[in-house]
């Protein structure tokens, strides 16, 4: 030990003091999980619009008035949902497919309602494409990202068509929706984009974009495109947040199905749209704000039986919590 | 005893080995205690079994060597093009300006910034892959062979004349070896660089030329949760990077530099 130079007791005194004072930080900034703070994680577009009127009208914040509202907007599902692992997310938007894939690996989460279903679809501008049989290995398409609600659409349409649902697996360029629309409007490199409101009606106002498919068709029947799921740490150690959170979201529902014309000119605003527009959207065919949980079977059994996934769910307490509006 | 022990420290791979098994332990021992939720922080058996089973069913290969062949494109163009901008460089002054010009401009740019400016000009198929990868490895080459021309002595140049050196002479036997040491290191940088960007562009452009490459694998297990496939991903990048560094380079270095004395 004598060997040791000034230097080196420097040194070992400086990582010393450096190593405690990081440890203290760490024990500060882990204590965020703490009862009067919600943390609600959505994305962009319209099928997140009650989620607008919540913000806009502060639905949430006359039910919690002591409670601090934290709203991310996130790029994409996983983000959401490693936000969730990391629980810097209580309450997360996404759809149905992604949620299985987090329940799958053993994530601690669980449906808390529906959010909107929406006409989602693949467009191309291509005339010879009229369905995706006429798709060729060189047509490359668009969509968020792989194991998101329009790959998994994409694979179901697939394996009707081609009897193999991966068989469009290494066509696949992941955009965001707006940069997949930009791709599409500029007919170069994608042929197709599946995506959904505002993008899918502008797309197709363009001459000559047609859609190919339809979620619908791809699906044989309506489901729920967007839900919210929560955590069941904050489900369970902020049960009336949880409570209060819900009853926010079914009135901002209700608000948008009672009184389009003012929730229009609200959203347009968020959205930076015309009025006009807006109202066309969100009163369009196969547009509905519901808290009704709808196709969580389908899915289910469709990602099972392609491995996407390797679990089902034998009872809906598994994947639902308490009173959420379910329709096979 | 001490002569062992001095052996074993000063073999870099027993060393490298070494702290590779610490480093592992550590990681095990974290995951086992479950500080970490498992599914962000698996277990090394987990890890190791889902990068066994990417291998054996052959994509991981795959769609590794497609992403090294795209890097191997990338470098051997920006070589090229740097080989012709710093030689040019060294002959004209006017040409030195423009190239240093064109380096503070283009290289404080990271790729991905340039990234939706690349897919309105050349689209988002392998093209624009390699077109990041010749961007992210082209500047740090150019500045390391201006630096390696600019940094030998007159007095050689004069030495190989009085060895009755003609022009040709002089570049083959002294200006190349004298500078090979800077190419080297321009090299290992633009290598390093050329990774990171290749994963990077993949990542964002999918399945680019059919199957696609590491960075899509990688994405893909991240998109469906499949956390010791990603980190399988990883441990795969990690290895090839050391491959590259401890056998590539090493060799490259002991027939050159070394052999001549020009490093230690």
């Amino acid at each position: 030990m004598e060997k040791l130079t000034k230097i080196h007791r420097i040194c070992i005194v400086l990582i010393i003091f450096v190593i405690v004072l990081s440890l203290n930080g760490c024990t500060l900034n882990n204590d965020t999980s703490q009862n009067n703070e919600i943390r609600i994680a959505e994305q962009y577009g319209l099928a997140y619009a009650p989620l607008q009127i919540m913000k806009n009208k502060e639905i949430l914040k006359k039910r919690l008035p002591q409670t601090q509202i934290i709203w991310k907007q996130m790029g994409n599902t996983a983000a959401i949902r490693e936000g969730m692992i990391s629980n810097e997310v209580d309450i997360g938007f996404m759809a149905i497919p992604p949620f299985l894939i987090g329940w799958d690996k053993g994530m601690d989460w669980k449906i808390a309602s529906g959010l909107s279903s929406m006409p989602i679809g693949l467009i191309t501008y291509k005339d010879g494409i009229n369905s995706i049989k006429d798709l060729t290995t060189n047509d490359r398409i668009a969509l968020p990202q792989p194991g998101s609600i329009q790959h998994i659409l994409l694979s179901m349409a697939s394996e009707k068509a081609f009897s193999d649902s991966h068989k469009l697996d290494n066509q696949l360029v992941t955009m965001a929706h707006p940069d997949g629309m930009n791709a599409l409007l500029a007919k170069k490199d994608i042929s197709a984009h599946f995506t959904s409101p505002p993008y899918i009606f502008k797309e197709l106002d363009n001459e000559g974009f047609h859609q190919v498919l339809t979620g619908e068709e791809a699906m044989g029947k309506d489901f729920t495109f967007i839900i919210g799921v929560a955590t069941k740490e904050f489900h369970d150690m902020s049960s009336e947040t949880y409570e209060a959170f819900l009853d926010s979201l079914h009135e901002a529902i209700d608000f948008i199905n009672d009184h389009p014309q003012e929730a229009a000119s609200i959203l347009a605003k968020e959205y930076d749209l015309p009025k006009e527009e807006v109202l066309r959207y969100i009163t369009a065919d196969g547009t509905k704000y519901t808290s009704k949980v709808k196709g969580l079977e389908d899915f289910t059994d469709f990602m099972k039986r392609n491995n996407y996934i390797s679990n089902s769910f034998q009872n809906l307490e598994e994947v639902l919590w308490e009173d959420v509006n379910y329709e096979k | 005893m001490l002569i062992m022990k001095n052996k074993f420290i000063n073999n870099k791979y027993i060393l490298r080995l070494f702290w590779i098994v610490i480093l592992g332990i550590i990681w095990q021992v974290v995951a086992l205690s479950q500080v970490f939720n498992p599914t962000s922080f698996p277990r090394i058996e987990t890890i190791l079994s889902s990068l066994i089973h990417d291998v054996t069913n052959g994509d991981i290969i795959l769609q590794t060597l497609y992403s090294l062949s795209l890097i191997f494109r990338g470098v051997a163009a920006a070589l090229i093009i740097a080989i012709v901008l710093s030689g040019l460089s060294a002959i004209s002054q006017t040409f030195e300006g423009f190239v240093e010009t064109l380096i503070a401009i283009a290289h404080p740019l990271p790729g991905i910034a340039l990234l939706p400016l690349i897919i309105l000009w050349i689209g988002i198929g392998e093209g624009a892959i390699i077109f990041i990868i010749i961007h992210s490895v082209l500047w740090p080459l150019i500045i390391n062979l201006l630096t390696g021309f600019k940094s030998i002595p007159k007095i050689y140049k004069k030495i190989g004349k009085n060895y009755g050196l003609n022009t040709i002479g002089i570049i083959r036997y002294i200006l190349i070896p004298a500078a090979l040491p800077y190419f080297i290191t321009g090299l290992k940088i633009g290598w390093a660089r050329a990774w990171r960007a290749v994963i990077s562009a993949e990542m964002v452009f999918g399945a680019a030329g059919g199957i696609g490459g590491l960075g899509w694998l990688i994405f893909k297990k991240r998109v469906f949760m499949d956390t010791p496939g990603l980190f399988g991903g990883l441990i795969v990048i990690v290895f090839i990077g050391i491959l590259v560094e401890d056998i590539f380079f090493d060799r490259l270095e002991k027939i050159t530099i070394r052999k001549w004395g020009m490093s230690i």
